[in-house]
């Protein structure tokens, strides 16, 4: 760990240097002492990580070097260790950001020590959550995060860079399951609001009335239950970007108290009065078209408009061709790796059934069938026998070999036999289709 | 250690800072004899020349130094000197404290010379 950097500001020779003295006690300090406020601000440049300031100076007031300390280094924790025993003007300097403040008399040694040791503490966690943020930008660096080479996917990669240069809204659309929101989080992470914080709410997973309160917070008393204040998505969100999934869900009447926050940049929370100014990102997702929602009257125009901004449309797995096995080795690989298995290859049989598929359930699902499969081999490999589709989407697997329509038509008869156990008068009556056409496609061996 | 019952001061607390390091508490002491005599001066100055303001500011100066050298009697002393400056009230009653502080200093001084100078 680097050197604490204390600075030490204090005029009285003796006092200073016994200060000095003091806190050099311990060898990870690294203790510099000035006598006037201006030397101290002069060398500020060196970032210490604590500031020891008397309150009165021969140049300037404590308050006033305080003030300009905190205007170019509001991270800089000031203590203010004086001999000024006068109340008001210790609450002045704590209201104007002091961490602490001491009257030097017996007790500061170990107060000293103490809020030493809190800064220490202070100083750690705020380096671990700086690597930890730029750890998470380095794992949402977007071609990190989203895999594949199809000209589809390049062009999604082409609307990400440009959405990343300025704040414009962000609207994805796409199937579940092709990555909605870890376009989102790319898009954040890799954009100047990396540092801030990214904010998801899943519109249809919060109960109507409750989505008000999750989005805007709420005043303690606003409501039965509301025993706190609580703090919204939207304000969490300050500086950086909040999510909205499946927007498409949201009531008209929350559609409209959205609209306003978004158009006026400012919330109430529920049950206040205080208007509070808001700085967030908006990006939001749905899987189904908003377009459409809007001609059927389920979403409000207006909303549309102000929400489409940058649009993102994800494509289909299906549409992506060779994704599909870039994919595929990409999480037989990481599940590997993440449970500490031996390599495993994916045979060119097992490709194939892959390629065939349509995957309704697009990136997740192909996941979840690939850690399936590797999980069922006992070989050195995935072959076609570990591959199984559990889709209920009978009708897309259907179409996803071309056939004539006369075997499309044998192929739905086998399949509603198969389901309603052979019995031809029901799988007739389900299909509207005459019963003596299933008994002479049987008879002719057709099915 | 040099202190003795009859002494005038306490190193107690100055060892609480900079720890039971003989060279460092020299030289500690060494910066109390060398800064502290201007400061009194400053004091009797600015009581003689009706300088509230200077006074006021080297007893504000002096009074933790006096803490951390365990000065006896000058706890409430330096205190109403300061608190007497801010408000002007240079007259003899402050003029008596300021007399006494003086005479304390003085075998303060002798004392820790003794001590830590000619030894």
């Amino acid at each position: 760990m680097d050197a604490f950097r204390i600075f030490i500001v204090e005029d009285d020779v003796f006092y200073g240097e016994m200060l000095r003295h003091h806190l050099a006690l311990n060898p990870d300090n690294e203790v510099h002492l000035y006598k006037t406020g201006e030397e101290c601000l002069k060398n500020l440049y060196r970032s210490p990580a604590m500031v020891s300031l008397d309150y009165s100076l021969p140049d300037m007031s404590g308050l006033d070097v305080m003030r300009q300390i905190k205007k170019e280094h509001p991270e800089i924790p000031v203590i203010i260790v004086s001999g000024q025993e006068d109340i008001s003007t210790a609450v002045t300097l704590l209201r104007e950001g002091a961490y602490d403040y001491f009257v030097k008399d017996d007790d500061v040694k170990d107060r000293l020590w103490n809020v030493l040791k809190k800064i220490r503490e202070n100083v750690q966690l705020r380096s671990e959550i700086s690597y930890l943020k730029e750890e998470i930008g380095r794992k949402y660096e977007f071609r990190n995060v989203i895999k594949g080479n199809s000209p589809s996917i390049k062009q999604i990669f082409g609307l990400i860079e440009k959405s990343i240069k300025t704040n414009i809204s962000v609207s994805i659309t796409g199937e579940t399951g092709t990555g909605k929101e870890l376009v989102a989080k790319a898009i954040h992470y890799n954009s100047k609001r990396a540092k801030k914080p990214f904010v998801a709410i899943n519109v249809s997973a919060v109960p109507r009335d409750l989505i008000e309160s999750e989005m805007f917070g709420h005043e303690k008393g606003a409501f039965t239950g509301a025993i706190t204040r609580k703090i919204g998505k939207f304000e969490q969100a300050s500086g950086g970007t909040i999510f909205l999934d499946e927007i498409a869900e949201m009531d008209l009447n929350m559609q409209a108290k959205l609209l306003r926050v978004i158009q006026e940049r400012e919330l109430t929370r529920v049950g206040g009065n205080e208007l509070i100014k808001i700085d967030a990102r908006l990006i939001v997702a749905t899987n189904r078209n908003l377009a459409d929602e809007v001609q059927k009257g389920n979403f409000r125009e207006d909303l549309y408009y102000r929400l489409l901004g940058l649009p993102i449309e994800l494509p289909p797995l299906r549409y992506r061709g060779n994704d599909i096995i870039l994919l595929a080795k990409y999480f037989v690989d990481e599940f590997c790796k993440e449970n500490k298995m031996k390599k495993l290859s994916i045979t060119e049989s097992a490709q194939q059934k892959l390629m065939g598929y349509h995957f309704p359930g697009n990136v997740r699902e192909l996941r979840a069938i690939i850690e399936l499969a590797a999980v069922l081999t006992d070989l050195d490999q995935i072959d076609e026998s570990h591959i199984s589709f559990n889709s209920a989407d009978a009708a897309g697997n259907l179409l996803m070999e071309e056939s004539s329509l006369e075997e499309y038509t044998r192929k739905i008869i086998r399949y509603y036999l198969q389901k309603y156990n052979n019995n031809v008068l029901l799988v007739a009556k389900k299909l509207e289709i005459g019963k003596s056409t299933i008994y002479r496609m049987i008879k002719e061996k057709q099915i | 250690m040099p202190e003795s019952d009859k002494n005038h001061y306490c190193l107690d607390k100055l060892i609480g800072f900079v720890g039971n390091d003989p060279d460092a508490i020299k030289n500690m002491v060494n910066l109390f004899l060398s800064t502290t005599p201007d400061l009194l001066q400053s004091i009797n100055s600015g009581f003689h020349e009706g300088k509230a303001e200077n006074l006021a500011k080297a007893a504000h100066t002096l009074k933790p130094t006096l803490d951390v050298f365990g000065v006896e009697d000058t706890y409430d002393l330096i205190r109403s000197i300061e608190q007497k400056a801010k408000r002007s009230e240079l007259d003899a009653e402050l003029g008596k404290h300021i007399e006494q502080l003086n005479t304390t200093m003085e075998l303060v001084f002798q004392e820790l010379k003794l001590a830590y100078l000619e030894t």
